[in-house]
């Protein structure tokens, strides 16, 4: 009988234990209920900056965010519709496409932001379902142990030294990867992706996951997001960025949900990032911001202006990005996956 | 509080008893996996099977569940193998420090085989991984000696961290075996090894099997290893498979759809190996506890003593110590990829993981009383569900039999996918994005540990005690109570264990529910992972290591008193 009672109070302990701690994860979800909700592929160096300043800026207004690959969040609002309600108020990635099929399902709250005409824009068919908030570029990065002639040129990657040792993110789960990898099979055809095959590329997972891969060596050279090389560069990787002449500019559209019931903090939150101190700190994080008025810091790799980059880019007619963003992952999956 | 009730009451106990197992089978499992069926073979309301054939004939889908298949198949041969050796290593023979050891057996479940993974990936990843840069400045060669990512890595990954499962099992059939047995066939004359291959194997066969079961469908819808190892080399397993295609989904619910027709193919396969498992099983039917206990023989090791236990060390040395090192040391460098040099470690990351980094204290809030909840619900209930199917014989036990076996083949990756689709708002109920939707799934997915646990046990209290105790005028909660709960309380403790620890670092559920506030430490650990904050993710799998191995120190301190 006695052990009866050790178990007994045990489970007791325990209960009280767990209605505690339920109780605290019920406040949080109430308190989530006031909060605006950012969901960004944006990582954490960048947007925890931007949040706070805006925190600071508009006080009164609680923000909170999820920062995870495209492909992820896109993939939770998926879900989210089906239950019928979005848990986001504000999503920015750098998925284009992903923007023209939200607004496509008229999901998206239409709002011209004041601000947007001071910054750049580099949607032809802007109409205020979302805005450009920063010009991500790729570039290639290398292992500095390992390569010591920095490639210059696309073909480049095509070269002994990089055979097996050449990573590009996985383009189902990173918004840029995918962008790149829409952007250079139409400057380069899917040719150039068989070449890279037969020097033996290889997919990585996260677009962030290349680069920690290429500062250890496990590659040599990657196809890389600025901010997060700069972050790691600053760091201390040995790593370095060469940009093609073809450059890869990715923009990054930030929107807002039309179920969001905050959308008069969500609106601030898009003024807020479109304004010179948010793109001031998307500079130093070392990616292109939307203002001419910012300047660069360009510490460890040469960043361009952004009317300048956006010149030089490779471009792609996003509304037909849409309809082959399922055959182009697929392609590129067929053609770099190991097939054993 | 009952033993007021009297003899005929028990009827309507044993009713109510069936009534509510049925209930919570229905709503934690069977309707998740019906609305999966459901979604898989209709769109729109309207029966439709060539979705789901375009789904099955792609060539991927089938490799996909190839590899799951290949995966788990080496995982368990070689679990098993490990698992029992060691299990009979620490009970039937006289190795020094056994008790000691037996306990060392242990820690390799307290280590979750992704955070394993992420640390061979960084010692045996091919141009970078610490041994192999060792080894290849060492002999001067060009080539990495290992490379972790295969099957034969992955599955090897798995092994050092799943074998517990049989070794637990394996253990505690050993321990209970009634000695004298073995002790009769020694006296007729049988040598030890016709012991070992009459005596001693039948009678354990069935924990073997069982425990070799659950890792064989643990590993078949296991999402970490595969993950982090596999799919960089192009190897999908279904969970993975799942896991890209909903992430290629850009918002529509057609790779939802897809989803659900691949977790199809899962539950199918999963309940094919059940079925066989079952066939093979039946043969043999054993009721090894009668009710006395004796310590059993020990086998004399003579010379191999020494050298057996420092193997044991040294498997755990290899297993255990080395990756923990890596992953504490990882977690100490500014970024991934700089040599690990005093000059180039600090407490930066841990500090920031531990101080700034806002999730970490959710995810552990989170993780901790999710696998509480889960494991005490789940506990209670497995012993009552496995009571009515082992033990009672009641009208429409029938269908809590086919109920019960659902859980075993409902893997983590599927039951995630059915509670989206049952619990987020279709049906009036709208638990998504909250912890409440991880809460039922982890109970679902968990459900199938406690029947096991608790149906191994029940099945070898030999029903002459029950029968003993009810002749004589016990009513059946009284014996419920003094003879039953008892005997089984080892195999509930065990269930809540099997539970807690797996709920607390839990990653193939939770990585498909979890919302902004609701991270649990395997998804903050993965995600920062995935997101390149290789060294990030380290610092935190530090802590969480920390943090389970206490907690499981302090359980295990806790309940030997209360088991005593």
């Amino acid at each position: 009988m006695k052990k009866l009672g050790y178990v007994a109070v045990a489970a007791l302990a325990l209960m009280s234990l767990l209605v505690g701690g339920c109780g605290s994860d019920k406040k949080a979800d109430t308190a989530s209920g006031n909060k605006l909700i950012v969901y960004t592929s944006m990582k954490e160096n960048l947007i925890r900056g931007i949040v706070d300043g805006f925190k600071k800026a508009n006080p009164g207004i609680e923000v909170d965010y999820q920062s995870a690959g495209a492909g992820k969040l896109m993939a939770k609002i998926a879900a989210e519709r089906q239950s019928g309600k979005i848990l986001a108020d504000v999503i920015w990635t750098s998925e284009v496409p992903d923007f023209y099929k939200m607004k496509m399902d008229g999901i998206l709250e239409n709002y011209k932001s004041p601000v947007y005409k001071e910054c750049v824009n580099p949607f032809d068919d802007y109409d205020g379902s979302f805005h450009a908030a920063r010009l991500g570029t790729l570039g290639i990065i290398v292992n500095t142990d390992k390569i010591k002639n920095a490639p210059t040129q696309w073909s480049d990657l095509l070269k002994p030294e990089y055979k097996n040792k050449f990573g590009i993110a996985n383009p189902a789960l990173s918004g840029t990867s995918y962008m790149s990898v829409a952007l250079l099979a139409k400057q380069f055809g899917w040719d150039y992706f068989y070449k890279l095959k037969a020097n033996g590329a290889r997919i990585g997972k996260g677009s962030g996951q290349v680069i920690d891969d290429t500062a250890s060596g496990e590659l040599y050279a990657s196809l890389a997001v600025d901010y997060i090389t700069h972050g790691k560069i600053e760091k201390g990787a040995h790593i370095k960025m060469c940009y093609p002449p073809e450059l890869l500019v990715v923009p990054s559209p930030v929107a807002i949900f039309k179920d969001s019931t905050k959308k008069d903090a969500a609106k601030k939150f898009v003024d807020y990032l479109l304004g010179k101190e948010a793109q001031t700190q998307v500079a130093k994080q070392g990616t292109i911001p939307v203002r001419e008025d910012v300047a660069l810091p360009n510490k460890h790799f040469d960043l361009l202006k952004p009317v300048l980059a956006w010149k030089k880019a490779m471009k792609v007619n996003f509304t037909e990005a849409v309809k082959t963003k399922e055959n182009t992952i697929k392609k590129f999956t067929e053609i770099l996956q190991v097939k054993k | 509080m009952s033993n007021g009730i009297k003899k005929e009451s028990s009827f309507g106990i044993a009713h109510v008893i069936l009534f509510i197992s049925i209930a919570v089978l229905c709503i934690f499992v069977a309707w998740p996996v019906l609305l999966i069926l459901f979604n898989a073979f209709f769109v729109n309301g309207s029966f439709n099977s060539s979705d789901f054939y375009a789904v099955l004939t792609e060539p991927e889908t089938f490799q996909a569940l190839l590899n799951s298949l290949f995966i788990a198949s080496m995982t368990t041969i070689g679990s098993t193998i490990v698992g029992t050796f060691f299990a009979w290593l620490v009970t039937r023979t006289d190795l020094p420090y056994k008790k000691f050891m037996k306990g060392l057996f242990l820690v390799p479940f307290m280590l979750p085989s992704f955070i394993g993974a992420l640390a061979w990936k960084m010692l045996l990843s091919p141009n970078s991984g610490y041994i192999n840069t060792f080894l290849m400045d060492l002999f001067g060669l060009q080539e990495p000696v290992f490379n972790i990512y295969t099957y034969m890595g992955i599955s090897a990954v798995e092994v050092m961290y799943l074998f517990p499962f049989v070794f637990i099992q394996v253990c505690g059939a050993l321990e209970r075996m009634d000695p004298t047995l073995e002790e009769s066939a020694r006296i007729s004359g049988a040598g030890l090894f016709t012991i070992t291959r009459k005596i001693t194997i039948p009678l354990v066969l069935p924990s073997i099997m069982s425990g070799a079961l659950l890792i064989m469908l643990y590993s078949m819808a296991h999402f970490g290893t595969v993950a982090v190892l596999g799919i960089e080399n192009g190897i999908y397993n279904i969970p993975t498979l799942i896991y890209e295609k909903i992430h290629q989904s850009g918002g529509s619910f057609e790779s939802i759809r897809t989803g659900t027709v691949l977790s199809t193919v899962l539950v199918v396969t999963a309940a094919a190996i059940i079925w066989a498992q079952q066939k093979i099983l039946s043969k043999g039917h054993y009721q090894i506890i009668g009710g006395k206990s004796f310590r059993p023989m020990e086998l004399k090791l003579r010379g191999l003593r020494y050298p057996l236990l420092f193997a044991c060390l040294a498997y755990i040395g290899f297993t255990i110590v080395l990756p923990t090192v890596v992953i504490f040391m990882v977690g100490g460098v500014s970024t991934y990829g700089l040599p690990l040099t005093w000059e180039n470690m600090s407490l930066d990351n841990y500090k920031y993981i531990l101080f700034d980094y806002e999730v970490t204290k959710d995810a552990i809030i989170n993780s901790v009383s999710l696998g509480l909840v889960a494991a005490l619900i789940t506990m209670f209930a497995g012993v009552m569900i496995s009571y009515v199917i082992v033990k009672m014989k009641v009208k429409g036990k029938g269908i809590l039999e086919f109920l019960g076996m659902l859980p075993f083949s409902v893997p983590g990756s599927v039951i995630a996918l059915g509670v989206i689709l049952a619990w987020s708002g279709q049906f009036g109920i709208n638990l998504y994005n909250t912890v409440w939707i991880i809460l039922v799934a982890y109970i679902a997915r968990y459900m199938a540990f406690s029947l096991k646990a608790n149906s191994a046990a029940l099945e070898q209290v030999h029903d002459s005690l029950m029968e003993a105790s009810r002749s004589c005028g016990a009513s059946m909660w009284q014996s419920l109570k003094d003879i039953v709960i008892p005997l089984v309380r080892p195999g509930m403790i065990s269930a809540f264990f099997l539970i807690f620890l797996p709920a607390l670092r839990e990653l193939t559920v939770s990585i498909m529910l979890y919302a902004p506030t609701t991270r649990t430490i395997g998804v903050a650990i993965y995600t920062l992972n995935e997101d390149g904050e290789t060294v990030m993710s380290t610092a935190l799998a530090g802590i969480a290591l920390i943090l389970i191995v206490v907690g499981q120190t302090l359980i295990n301190h806790f309940t030997k008193k209360a088991g005593e």
